[in-house]
């Protein structure tokens, strides 16, 4: 589902993020990316999603070649990604219900069938009586779990979470990976960046580390698939 | 809601939040538009009168009453000599009565004034090159067959000389203005795709394509655009159609213009305002969409 091939990544200024990445995920896995700040976490998943363009190696996601790929296809290879990204970005004008709603709009999805799709996403994210409030009345964790709603609205094949649990406390935390477990168990390969180790330590998935932009630690491919 | 409405619907969303800028862009177009329009309009008119008037009598000159046969045939046959001249036509003093009276059939009490005695003859020359009737003057000068020589030459001159500078000077204000239409849309858009920023970010995340993200900010320009130079090109109609029956007609010109001139000056305005909506388009948010 996602093979990284000596992959590396330096910006303009020679500040080196990632440096010769080689790792592979397989379609069904839940992964967590950990490592300090700084160690390239999102830049990782940057990649993954072409938002930055990497100075070297391979790509591949959802069987598409996201180095060769030409810019005017991005969106092609994000329609198969679900991305929450570090700062939630949700439309401050815009409704629990309407943010979620926007990702159905903008694909171009019939008005019976957003409207079913929203209520059925919702409920998975227990946001039933939260639906009409705008995000500055809701808590941190209820904002994370629009952006998951939303990112997943299109039935993605991968969902990418960058820290979702970033300023959350531990109880909320658990929430919050709880959901994304679900939503792995339900055929979405997860990829979540954390520098949270307690979550990471308790909830038995693959580990990926980075430090410094390079792979530290790399569990055994598949090691915690669930069946 | 399917692709092409949620496009609609951002149009107007994207107008609504800044309508004063879009009545500014409306009418910058409008007034530019209506400056092509009018002043081709009316090159058009004056082209076609001119047209006649090329094919027509340039210089009349009148012979005195007292004048031979013999006289007038040796200063037509003289005039015909002369390279610059087409044709030479003799217009007896009956000729002269009956044209009196066809251009003046609506004035009666003027008709029944007139001693047609009095009416000379005349000998009409056409031109190769209308703007020579000064050579006719000077050659004919002192002859005492001629009684008068009339050109229509300096006037048509002037005219043809006015509507060029008119037509010029037009244009440059038609492209000032045109200029401003061109700023003022590529800051509307501009406008709207920042107050937007956000959204932006997010459908390009979801995976939409960077056409359908840019198809509003498109169809706005578009829209602008063409709703100035219809509105333009209507007012442009209407004043022509009301001028052809207007006194300025009876009297000096007449407002002559083809229709299919008309229409063929209508469709490449519009089809301009839309090329130009599209271009606008395109610079105001080149780099804004970027990436
Ligand atoms: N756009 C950029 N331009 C230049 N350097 C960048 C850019 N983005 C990231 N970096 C650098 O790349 C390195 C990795 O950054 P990255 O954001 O991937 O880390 P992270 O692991 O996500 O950190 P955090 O846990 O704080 O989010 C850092 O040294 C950072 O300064
Ligand atoms: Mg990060």
């Amino acid at each position: 589902m996602i093979n990284l091939n000596n992959v590396s990544l330096v910006f303009q200024g020679g500040s080196v993020a990632l440096s010769n990445i080689t790792t592979s995920i397989n379609e069904g896995e839940f992964v967590y990316l950990v490592g300090h700040s700084g160690s390239g976490k999102s830049s990782f998943l940057k990649l993954l999603y072409k938002e930055y363009i990497s100075t070297k190696g391979e790509i591949e996601v959802a069987g598409l070649n996201v180095v060769e790929l030409p810019k005017w296809k991005t969106p092609l290879l994000r329609r198969n990604l679900g991305i929450v990204t570090q700062e939630p970005q949700l439309l401050e004008n815009r409704n629990t219900y309407e943010n979620i709603s926007f990702a159905l709009e903008v694909m171009g999805i019939k008005a019976e069938e957003i409207e079913s799709k929203t209520n059925t996403l919702l409920d998975l994210v227990e946001l039933n009586e939260n639906a009409f409030k705008f995000p500055n009345q809701l808590s941190g964790g209820e904002q994370t779990r629009v952006s998951i709603a939303r990112a997943i609205a299109n039935n993605p094949l991968i969902l990418l979470c960058d820290e979702p649990t970033g300023n959350l406390d531990p109880d909320l935390s658990v929430q919050i990976v709880s959901l994304l477990e679900k939503i792995n168990r339900a055929g979405t390969t997860v990829v979540m960046a954390t520098h949270d180790s307690s979550i990471v330590n308790r909830r038995k998935k693959r580990v990926i580390e980075l430090s410094n932009g390079k792979i530290v630690r790399d569990d055994e491919q598949g090691r915690y698939i669930l069946r | 809601m399917n692709k092409f409405s949620y496009v609609v619907k951002n149009t107007i969303l994207n107008m609504r939040r800044t309508p004063l800028l879009v009545f500014a862009t409306i009418i910058a177009v409008l007034v530019s538009s209506f400056l092509v329009f009018t002043t081709l309009s009316a090159r058009s008119i004056v082209q076609n009168n001119t047209l006649r008037w090329q094919n027509g009598t340039h210089v009349v000159v009148f012979l005195d009453d007292r004048v031979t046969t013999t006289a007038h045939k040796q200063l037509q046959e003289s005039l015909e000599s002369y390279s610059e001249v087409r044709t030479v036509d003799y217009f007896t003093k009956a000729e002269a009565e009956d044209e009196f009276r066809a251009l003046f059939k609506d004035q009666p009490d003027l008709l029944s004034e007139v001693d047609y005695e009095k009416l000379p003859s005349s000998l009409r020359v056409n031109l190769n090159n209308p703007s020579d009737y000064e050579l006719i003057i000077e050659r004919m000068d002192g002859n005492p067959a001629v009684k008068e020589i009339r050109t229509s030459g300096e006037a048509i001159e002037r005219l043809l000389s006015l509507t060029d500078t008119l037509v010029v000077s037009a244009s440059a204000f038609a492209l000032l203005v045109g200029f401003a239409a061109f700023i003022l849309i590529i800051n509307t858009l501009r406008l709207a795709a920042y107050s937007k920023k956000k959204e932006i970010k997010i459908m390009r995340l979801v995976g939409a394509s960077s056409t359908y993200i840019r198809l509003p900010f498109i169809f706005e320009a578009i829209f602008e655009s063409l709703i100035g130079t219809s509105i333009a090109v209507g007012l442009g109609w209407g004043i022509i159609e009301y001028s052809k029956n207007s006194i300025v007609a009876e009297s000096i010109f007449d407002i002559t213009i083809s229709d299919s001139y008309l229409i063929y000056l209508t469709l490449v305005l519009l089809l301009s305002s839309i090329v130009f909506g599209l271009f606008a388009s395109f610079v105001g948010i080149r780099k804004v969409l970027n990436d």
